[in-house]
């Protein structure tokens, strides 16, 4: 079992608490590895056989997929138990987090130091798609608070993730920042930002591998819910780390035109909506400098994927509140770039393997918790 | 602090109740487990500081008392769990259905 480098902002857990999230952990794990398999099978086996001999013919996409699957008993008891075990995961920390909330938050305010900044905007109006349902199941979304300074949220979440990676994303849930710098490095190794914006940030935590790997740049990164950025900011600073957070929504914010050479995100588009992902394209396409770039990892998209995996992929969007997944996922992203002005030549799309040498224990299906799908992320970009 | 999380719960079996009570089954191992691992840590701490080890909990023979006592208390154990269960043959023997007892509620709403 990985464990999580316990930083001075992450919340302590006491012996059961461990424990408790302990189990989590391992009945993730259990079922990714050892339940979740068995899905195929009984796709192959029972459900596929069954739809040809009603249509003679197979499944075509995963709507098809889901059709039939959802009637098998092996895929209905892994899917509750897949659900339930999201729900403990949430329950375990959050209990934890609450019993040391006045801490937290002093121990947040206490790290107010010179490193970075945080600029709140409390006038800032939160999204509808983050208020309709709370994004995979975090009771209270990003964005509640339930104390003044509260910084709960955000250190449920740090906590939260580690756990429902697996642990797979690193001591400092990181792989997302990691893996987009190496593919950086490698495929732009002129690539010398001055200025670097992260969107949707959370807690940061794919925010800060880019203070180090571009010494030079001014980094900067933005969320839409205070609890998050307080944490990120006090986290940054425990970390070392220099970044300037803000509370903005990507969708428009108050940056100049042309103020940045680089502009990320991680696993943000899927949990905005149409109409908001047309604004952010628009935004960075604004933000950019000319011949400035901007890159998004996402998981990956479901054209090209065997109907079976997609359907697995797909199942977050019905099944854990994560309603813009599947939409996005099929969204013809050239035509979305080139509508916010970027030159359809110079849009990439590519997959990406991780940096993190514990990334090689993911299982490789396409499945949520070992994200990526066989163990790569999506990358989606495009210079200006 | 809010626990549910905002969102309608999706249902995966034709009997919603029966998702509850998984839940309710994956929560109890929970904290089985946490149990466990509590007892554990109790465990090496003993050995830790020289109380006495897993050796001896492995060596451990109860005496017919103690051994007494642990099988009254297993059966009870199994008892209280297999409720439910037991319950039911109780009803079956005494022909209790549900009509038997609307007809309890009619009774006594009426004399």
């Amino acid at each position: 079992m990985y464990e999580q480098i316990q930083h001075p902002l992450l919340p302590q857990a006491t012996h059961d608490e461990r424990a408790r999230q302990h189990f989590v952990h391992a009945l993730k794990e259990h079922l990714a590895t050892t339940v979740s398999p068995g899905n195929r099978v009984v796709y192959e086996k029972r459900a596929k056989p069954r739809f040809v001999r009603e249509t003679q013919r197979a499944p075509q996409n995963h709507h098809e997929v889901r059709r039939v699957m959802k009637d098998e008993p092996y895929y209905q008891i892994w899917s509750a138990l897949q659900r339930i075990s999201q729900e403990m995961m949430w329950d375990a920390v959050a209990s934890s987090v609450e019993r040391q909330l006045p801490d937290l938050v002093a121990r947040a305010k206490q790290n107010k130091g010179e490193l970075g900044s945080l600029t709140l905007n409390p006038d800032l109006p939160i999204p509808p798609y983050h208020t309709a349902v709370d994004i995979h199941c975090q009771p209270g979304g990003y964005h509640s608070e339930t104390c003044p300074d509260d910084v709960a949220a955000g250190a449920i979440y740090d906590r939260a993730v580690h756990i429902y990676v697996m642990g797979r994303m690193g001591p400092l849930n990181d792989d997302l920042g990691q893996s987009l710098i190496a593919y950086l490095k490698t495929a732009y190794p002129d690539l010398q930002p001055r200025t670097i914006l992260d969107l949707g940030c959370a807690v940061g935590h794919s925010t800060l591998p880019y203070v180090d790997a571009y010494p030079d740049a001014e980094v900067y990164a933005i969320d839409v819910a205070a609890p998050m950025l307080r944490y990120a900011h006090a986290r940054a600073q425990a970390l070392g780390k220099r970044v300037h957070f803000s509370q903005q929504n990507a969708e428009r914010t108050t940056f100049a035109d042309a103020s940045f050479d680089l502009i990320v995100s991680h696993i943000l588009l899927h949990e905005t909506s149409a109409s908001a992902l047309r604004n952010i394209m628009r935004e960075c396409y604004r933000l950019l400098v000319p011949g400035g770039m901007m890159f998004h990892v996402e998981v990956p998209q479901y054209g090209g994927l065997d109907p079976y995996d997609a359907f697995m992929l797909d199942w977050d969007t019905y099944n854990n509140n994560e309603p813009f997944w599947g939409a996005l996922h099929e969204m013809d992203l050239v035509a979305l770039a080139s509508e916010a002005g970027f030159a359809p030549t110079r849009v990439v799309q590519t997959m990406i393997p991780s940096a993190l040498k514990v990334a090689r224990s993911r299982t490789g299906l396409f499945q949520g918790g070992d994200f990526a799908g066989r163990g790569q992320w999506f990358v989606f970009g495009a210079a200006k | 602090m809010p626990r549910k999380a905002k969102g309608q719960r999706p249902t995966f079996f034709t009997d919603p109740q029966v998702e509850k009570v998984l839940a309710m089954t994956m929560a109890l191992a929970g904290e089985v487990s946490v149990l466990r691992e509590r007892l554990d840590t109790v465990e090496r701490l003993a050995e830790a500081k020289g109380l006495f080890s897993r050796q001896d909990i492995e060596a451990y023979r109860p005496s017919a008392r103690v051994a007494e006592e642990r099988e009254r208390w297993r059966k009870e154990y199994i008892a209280r769990i297999l409720r439910v269960v037991h319950e039911e043959l109780e009803a079956i023997e005494r022909g209790e259905t549900a009509a038997s007892y609307d007809a309890v509620v009619r009774a006594v709403s009426s004399s």
